[in-house]
């Protein structure tokens, strides 16, 4: 069975918004990488960044560094 | 915290006496259930995912598993015990041969960039699955995404190592100059990628 880690998601309004924080922190070596919105935030389709949780910090200063819309901020099990 | 011991239950009475625990809570609270096989926990923590429950589960010695449920305010009450099923069963998650067929490097026809990141984002929730298919075939554009530097590596390989069996067209590889660059999985001819296909029970495409 998959192991499972505390990560933070950080959902965005617009599926382009996700895409420009994949190409920022490719850019940035900003930890973490995009992945589908998981049902348990919401039933509703889209991308978000997934990262590990000790790296909430910089993944939110890197969404606002590249003038991001940021619509949550969640920490799941993942 | 209420401790629910399932020792012994076939499905889906672990899932049927969690949930009463859940409602005994009556709010907020830990539920932490006992089982035996990895069958149950994977049926505890597919409720728990789709209640919106926090779940954890850790094999605790040969045949006995604790899974921790914990309900916060926000997670939706459970339904009716009668109405439980088993969601997955020994027979869902290991007899059906389930085949993914990946042609493209890109998932769906339109916006190239787009389709590249909903492709990373299929692989992905393909590894998330409870169920897992048993082969992933790749080829065509297909084929570069087993290969070193791919964005999916880390899912194929988690995959892999799952038991999942990963097979990418030789044809392919060696077209695309890409024949010493595969990273997981191993290369496979047509006539096995045929015999894949045509003795699929499901045949999954992207």
């Amino acid at each position: 069975m998959r192991k499972r880690e505390p990560r933070v998601i950080l959902s965005f309004p617009a599926t382009v918004d996700a895409m420009s924080m994949e190409s920022y922190s490719a850019a940035h070596g900003v930890p973490g990488r995009l992945i589908p919105l998981p049902t348990a935030i919401s039933a509703g389709c889209g991308m978000c960044w997934c990262a590990p949780i000790t790296d909430r910090e910089a993944v939110e200063r890197a969404a606002r560094d590249a003038g991001l819309r940021v619509s949550g901020v969640h920490e799941m099990m993942l | 915290m209420i401790q629910v011991n399932a020792i012994g239950d076939a499905c889906p009475i672990p899932v049927v006496k969690t949930k009463n625990a859940i409602k005994e809570l009556n709010g907020p609270g830990v539920v932490e259930t006992a089982v035996d096989n990895e069958i149950a926990v994977q049926n505890l923590t597919k409720m728990a995912n789709q209640k919106g429950y926090g779940v954890k589960s850790e094999k605790v010695a040969e045949g006995r598993y604790l899974v921790t449920m914990t309900v916060g305010e926000a997670a939706s009450a459970p339904e009716e015990p009668e109405q439980e099923t088993c969601l997955v069963t020994p027979e869902s998650a290991a007899a059906r041969k389930n085949v993914v067929a990946i042609s493209s490097a890109r998932m769906g026809i339109g916006n190239d960039d787009l389709g590249g990141v909903l492709m990373k984002g299929f692989i992905f929730a393909l590894s998330q699955q409870d169920e897992l298919p048993k082969t992933i075939l790749f080829y065509n554009g297909g084929a570069t995404i087993p290969c070193q530097e791919s964005p999916s590596l880390e899912d194929l390989k988690s995959l892999a190592a799952q038991g999942v069996e990963i097979l990418t067209c030789g044809t392919c590889l060696n077209y695309y100059g890409l024949t010493d660059k595969l990273a997981v999985g191993e290369v496979t001819n047509m006539y096995n990628i045929v015999e894949k296909l045509t003795q699929a029970d499901l045949i999954v495409k992207p």
